[in-house]
Parts: C-alpha cells; sequence; structure tokens
C-alpha cells in the first residue's frame, strides 16, 4: 500500500510545466520536424542507371552465339540495356573496374562468364538476374535438342515474349519520414528519461524528504519500488499519449498490433529508468548526469535516432548493434512493417535483462548507504 | 513510564566520536531539552533515535521495545520535525500532511480528520490547497510540523525547529510545543537557543562533544552554579574597559562584554558590588544601569564547557 501511495505521490509530477514540455511537447515537434525536413530520404523509390554490358563472343558455340543474339535484341528491346562487343585491345574487366561498364560478358567453347561492377549494384544485379535467366534457358534448350535437334537453336522465346517477366505484387510497406521519425523520437525520448531518472532519488535528498521518508515505518525498498512504479508509469501514459498524436495528428503508421508496440515502449521505459538509477547510484553528484547524457546522446546518435541505421555503413553500422535505441527501433520496425515479432521479443529480452542488472546495482548500492 | 531510553549510545564516523556512551531517559509527558552547541552531537543522536542512521554501539528503547529489534514499532510511535523544511513543493499543504499521514497506516475518513486537524493545529488550514512555495518561511516550518504530528505520535522530535525564522512564527511554534504537551505527547526537544529551551523544557540535558555533560531541570542545572551570582553593568561605552583588571576583583570569575552590557559572574558569597562599581569609576567608564541576575543556562553552559552557546 505505501508503494502505491509513494507512485501515486511520484505521478503527480505531471503538474511541474517543465515536465510537459519535455515529455510531451519536444516530441511531437520533434516528429514534425524531422519528419517533414527530411522526407526526402524516405520516398521509396530509386533510380537505375543506364546500363551497358560489354561482351565478347569466341563463335565457338555457333547454338550459343544464335541464343545470344536473340537475348541481345530481346535486353535491349524490353530493358533498354546496351550492349557493345569489346574491341580488338580492350581489357574487358579492366573497363567494368573503370566504372566505364556494368558488366562484361566472355562467351566461348566453356560457356558463360560475367563479371560485374559492384559499384552499381541495382543494375549490376539486374543483369545478373537476366544472364541467368538466359543460361537456364539455353542449358533447357540443349537438353532439348538432344530429343530433338529443332530446339538447338531456338530461343524459346515465344514470340513478343521477353526475358523480363513483369509482375505487379503487392511490396511491403516502407515507412514514410513521419512514420519513421515517430517511432525514433519517441523511443528517443524515452531514452532522455534515464536523466529525471538519475535525479529520482537524489531529489529526495535535495528537498530533505528523504530523511522524513525514512523516518517513518516504509522500507527502503518499498519508497525504491514506489518512486519507480509511479515513474514508469507516468513515462508510460506520456509516451501512449505521443503515439496517439503521431498517429492521429501526423497519420504515423504503427502497425496493427499496439500491444506489441507498447511493450517494447513499456520496457524501453524500464530500461531508460533503470539506466539512471544505476548510474546515479555508481557515479555521484553532477558526474551521474553527465555520464548518462553521453551515454543517451551516443545511443541516439549511432541508433537511428536521427538518420535511419539502413542508411549508414562501417562503424556507423557495426555501432548501431551497440545502441539500445536500435533494437528498440529495429523492433518496432520490423514489427510494423513486416509483421515479425523476433526481433521485438530480442529487445524486450534486452531491455529487461539489462534493467533487472542496473535496478540490482541501484538496491545494492543502496542498502550499504546510511539513508536514501 | 519511560517513551524513550539511550544506554551507552555510541556514534563513531572514522575516527571521529560523534556521540560518545550517551545515556538518557525521558518520561511520557515530559517537553525534554537537548541543549548544545553546533557540532555538539545533537541532531546525530536525534537521527540514531530516528532510525534515520545506525549506531555503532548501545542501546535505544522506544516504549520499552528496542529500537533495532522493533524498528517498525519505533517508528510508528515517533512524528520527526527535521531541522531543515521537508515538505514537498508540488503538493498542497494538505497533500503534503496526507501523504506523510499516511505513510503511518492511517486510511480513508481518519486519514482525512487527522490531515485538518494537524493543518488546524498549526494555523494553516485556510491555506490547504495552496503551495508550499507561496509560503513564508514561518509558515513552512509550520507545514513541517504538521506533516510530523498528524499521525499522533507518542513522542515528537524537533530538531532546532525555530532555526531562521521570523519572532512571530517562532512564538507560534513554541506555544504549539505546549499545545501539544498539553494533548498528551512527549518531545524531546533541541534547540542552541537557550532561552527557548528555558522557557519551554521541564528537564533538559547539556551536550558537549557527544557527552552529556549535565541533566536535569532547570533548578537542578542551575544548581550546579548556586555559588554563583550574575551582575549585569550597562556602560555608555565599553571599548575602552579594561576586564583584567575586573578579573582581578576578589570573587570575579568571569567577565564578557556584550556590545554595551558586562556581565560579571562573582562568587556569591563575596560582597564584592562596590569594588567592582569602584573599577569602572577609576577605568572614567560610566555606568549607567546595574542588575544583578539569576544564573541562566547559557552561564551553566559557560560555566561547564568554558564557552557560550553561541561559539
Amino acid at each position: 500500500m505505501n508503494v502505491l501511495r509513494i507512485a501515486l505521490k511520484e505521478m503527480k509530477i505531471v503538474r511541474e510545466p517543465r515536465m510537459l514540455v519535455f515529455m510531451l511537447a519536444t516530441p511531437v515537434l520533434l516528429i514534425l520536424i524531422l519528419g517533414t525536413a527530411l522526407s526526402n530520404a524516405f520516398n521509396g523509390s530509386t533510380t537505375i542507371g543506364d546500363i551497358r554490358v560489354l561482351y565478347h563472343n569466341n563463335g565457338a558455340e555457333p547454338a550459343l552465339t544464335e541464343q545470344w543474339q536473340a537475348f541481345m535484341q530481346e535486353a535491349e528491346r524490353s530493358s533498354g540495356m546496351a550492349f557493345e562487343q569489346i574491341e580488338e585491345g580492350m581489357d574487358g574487366g579492366r573497363e567494368v573496374r573503370n566504372n566505364q561498364y556494368t558488366g562484361y560478358v566472355e562467351i566461348d567453347g566453356q560457356g558463360i562468364r560475367y563479371e560485374g561492377n559492384s559499384r552499381n549494384s541495382m543494375e549490376n544485379g539486374i543483369v545478373q538476374g537476366m544472364l541467368s535467366a538466359f543460361a537456364d534457358r539455353y542449358r533447357l534448350s540443349a537438353e532439348a535438342a538432344k530429343i530433338d535437334p529443332e530446339y538447338e537453336s531456338k530461343p524459346l522465346v515465344h514470340d513478343g515474349g521477353s526475358y523480363v517477366l513483369e509482375s505487379s505484387i503487392q511490396g511491403a510497406r516502407q515507412p514514410g519520414s513521419l512514420d519513421y521519425f515517430s517511432i525514433a523520437v519517441t523511443t528517443m525520448i524515452i531514452l532522455y528519461s534515464a536523466l529525471t531518472a538519475g535525479g529520482l532519488i537524489d531529489s529526495e535528498r535535495k528537498r530533505n524528504t528523504a530523511q522524513r521518508l525514512l523516518a517513518s515505518p516504509v522500507t527502503k525498498a518499498e519508497i525504491f519500488a514506489g518512486k519507480i512504479t509511479g515513474t514508469l508509469a507516468i513515462n508510460a501514459v506520456f509516451v501512449i499519449i505521443v503515439v496517439l498524436i503521431s498517429k492521429y495528428m501526423f497519420n504515423a503508421y504503427w502497425g496493427e498490433n499496439p500491444i506489441m508496440v507498447f511493450l517494447v515502449l513499456f520496457t524501453e521505459i524500464l530500461f531508460a529508468l533503470s539506466l539512471g538509477l544505476g548510474i546515479s547510484y555508481v557515479l555521484k553528484g553532477n558526474a551521474a548526469g553527465a555520464v548518462i547524457m553521453v551515454i543517451i546522446q551516443l545511443a541516439a546518435f549511432f541508433g537511428g535516432g536521427y538518420t535511419p541505421v539502413a542508411s549508414t555503413t562501417g562503424i556507423m553500422r557495426e555501432a548501431a548493434t551497440y545502441s539500445p535505441l536500435h533494437w528498440s527501433n529495429e523492433a518496432l520496425l520490423q514489427l510494423i512493417y513486416s509483421g515479425s515479432g523476433s526481433a521485438a521479443m530480442h529487445a524486450m529480452m534486452l531491455n529487461i535483462g539489462f534493467s533487472i542488472l542496473l535496478l540490482a546495482v541501484a538496491m545494492i548500492s543502496m542498502r550499504r548507504r546510511e539513508g536514501l | 513510564m519511560n517513551v524513550l531510553e539511550i544506554k551507552g549510545l555510541t556514534k563513531k564516523f572514522g575516527d571521529f566520536i560523534a556521540v560518545d556512551q550517551l545515556s538518557l531517559n525521558i518520561r511520557e509527558g515530559e517537553i525534554f531539552g537537548f541543549l548544545g552547541a553546533n557540532g555538539a552531537g545533537k541532531s546525530t543522536t536525534i537521527n540514531i533515535i530516528s532510525s534515520l542512521m545506525p549506531m555503532t554501539k548501545g542501546e535505544v528503547h522506544v516504549l520499552g521495545k528496542n529500537l533495532t529489534k522493533f524498528r517498525k514499532f519505533a517508528k510508528q510511535q515517533i512524528g520527526m520535525v527535521p531541522q531543515e523544511v521537508a515538505i514537498y513543493e508540488d503538493l498542497t499543504a494538505y497533500e503534503n500532511v496526507h501523504f506523510f499521514a499516511g505513510l503511518y497506516g492511517l486510511r480513508g475518513s481518519e486519514l482525512r480528520s487527522r490531515t485538518e486537524e494537524a493543518l488546524t493545529f498549526v494555523g494553516l488550514s485556510d491555506k490547504h490547497k495552496m503551495y508550499p512555495k507561496s509560503f513564508s518561511g514561518g509558515m513552512k516550518r509550520r507545514l513541517n510540523i504538521a506533516c510530523a504530528i498528524a499521525h499522533r505520535p507518542k513522542l515528537i522530535i524537533m530538531d532546532e525547529p525555530t532555526v531562521g525564522i521570523d519572532p512571530q512564527s517562532r512564538n507560534y511554534i513554541l506555544n504549539s510545543v505546549r499545545k501539544l504537551n498539553e494533548m498528551g505527547s512527549t518531545i524531546l526537544y533541541t534547540s542552541h537557543y537557550m532561552e527557548e529551551v528555558e522557557e519551554l523544557c521541564t528537564r533538559i540535558a547539556i551536550i558537549d562533544h557527544g557527552k552529556i555533560i549535565a541533566e536535569g531541570t532547570k533548578a537542578q542545572l542551575k544548581a550546579i552554579i548556586t555559588d554563583q551570582k550574575d551582575i549585569g553593568i550597562e556602560v555608555q561605552t565599553a571599548a575602552h574597559l579594561e576586564a583584567n583588571k575586573l578579573r582581578e576583583v576578589a570573587g570575579v570569575k568571569s567577565v564578557e562584554v556584550k556590545e554595551n552590557i558586562v556581565h560579571i559572574s562573582s562568587d556569591a558569597g563575596v560582597n564584592n558590588l562596590n569594588k567592582i562599581i569602584q573599577q569602572f569609576m577609576a577605568q572614567g567608564i560610566e555606568i549607567r544601569s546595574v542588575q544583578a541576575s539569576e544564573p541562566n543556562l547559557e552561564t551553566v553552559f559557560l560555566t561547564l564547557t568554558g564557552r557560550s552557546l553561541r561559539d
């Protein structure tokens, strides 16, 4: 009962205007600003450059040569690819490596070899795909010719047909900028609540109310539990409000599984509170606040708070895996856009696991101290 | 019955001994004064009794039960008015009292009525919906008291409750202490203001360097120095007074000058007033008035410790 009493008292912090500004106004504004200012990074389309393929055919296989000619004509017609025969003295591989061509095809008695330009991954992928389709069809016609020699020179593409089969599919929904930043800002603001959590016990000491609490028939554990419960509850309420505002005012998409979404967010709140408390007990005074701020900033920077992790490479990508913000963002994005709950379970386990560890550190430190 | 019994209480901070083998008993219905200079060990003793810090050695019994073994029971019986104001600025006056009283097990209508009763007692019932940030220092101190008394504790510990407040609020608090005592509470009152302790307390302990150096009623303490008389001589100006020459007068024990009043402690059995006045005349110092007074607790403290209470 005392735990509940202390928790309810803690929730009255909403009366502080600064708290309302920090927990409500700031995230809503950030979502709006980042979501509109960075919308170009999320337009969902991409441009394919010119596809130029260099080739060399020594003519050792006449059937293959005939099929190849048909393939080139069809590819040029349907896909806009350009095929150029290698000239005397040219090194096909070097030309590709120098970014002059998307790929180099060599056709001889051994078969077809392809060297692609890895810098143009999209275009390279298209050429590879089409060559694979061509190779499959040639093998098929070769096998068919063993039964009926007529098939040896048939391209096995009916009139009007194409090596490129266009099919319309319902592609996976991709987040727009407001969608992405609704998630990223919400998780980032949750992490910032570690700062207020760091001052949770310290504020009682500064107000001298720690003395009065400890002089009353309430244990340290009850005080601790009450303050955490109250802060957890009020942060959860704020998060729900921010999610609802982003959903109904900004039309941000939060998926079809709100329960799992809120579970991920609530476990992140628990993690943030635990982080603040744990560090405030290990480090005293202003050092705790500074360290918490550094952790939050790094987690936000590497974890996708300002730019999607998917658009980063190298060390940035590597560092993201260690950011608590990343594992929450990733979990939510997969949950909302792929319907996959495995990353969400992973994130929740990490949040809860680290929370238990940090809270244990805080409780052990508190028990050793005189006073709170 | 003893509401509080302390035996051999010791508290060490490293090598520093803050409370040294302190023993005392407080009977039910007393206003027990704990008098000592800053740093004497009053607050440390109070904090141990209130379970705010552990003792190094010793025993404390509250209403006959060992503090260490029956801590929750002991806490239920004690109302703590800390030296620093301990209230929540973001809760109203009512909510502050209601919250703290609720921690002592009060519920429902009883909690509400006790809360209102406490606020009425300290004169804040008309301000119960206001936030402490709009209160004066004196009002905050009164709210500080209300938070400690709502659950009707058997023992109220007041740690320097009148520090830094206006005289009107101070008088209000002193009157409140008397009323609480009349209503049946036992009060442990610590202060370094001798006048308050002398005015309020039925029994007094003087503490210095963590030890009780004297204990008893005002009369009993003053009897320690019955062989002494205090003379207060108001002069025009004491700037040129040669106090050492006054000390040479037979029977004079100590001379202390405060502004333009010269306080002289002298043997009660020696009739030396004439010689003292002659000394003033010889030094050309004009006397305005002469007053012989009973020794007070300040004098007792000075005699016992060699220092004044406010040193």
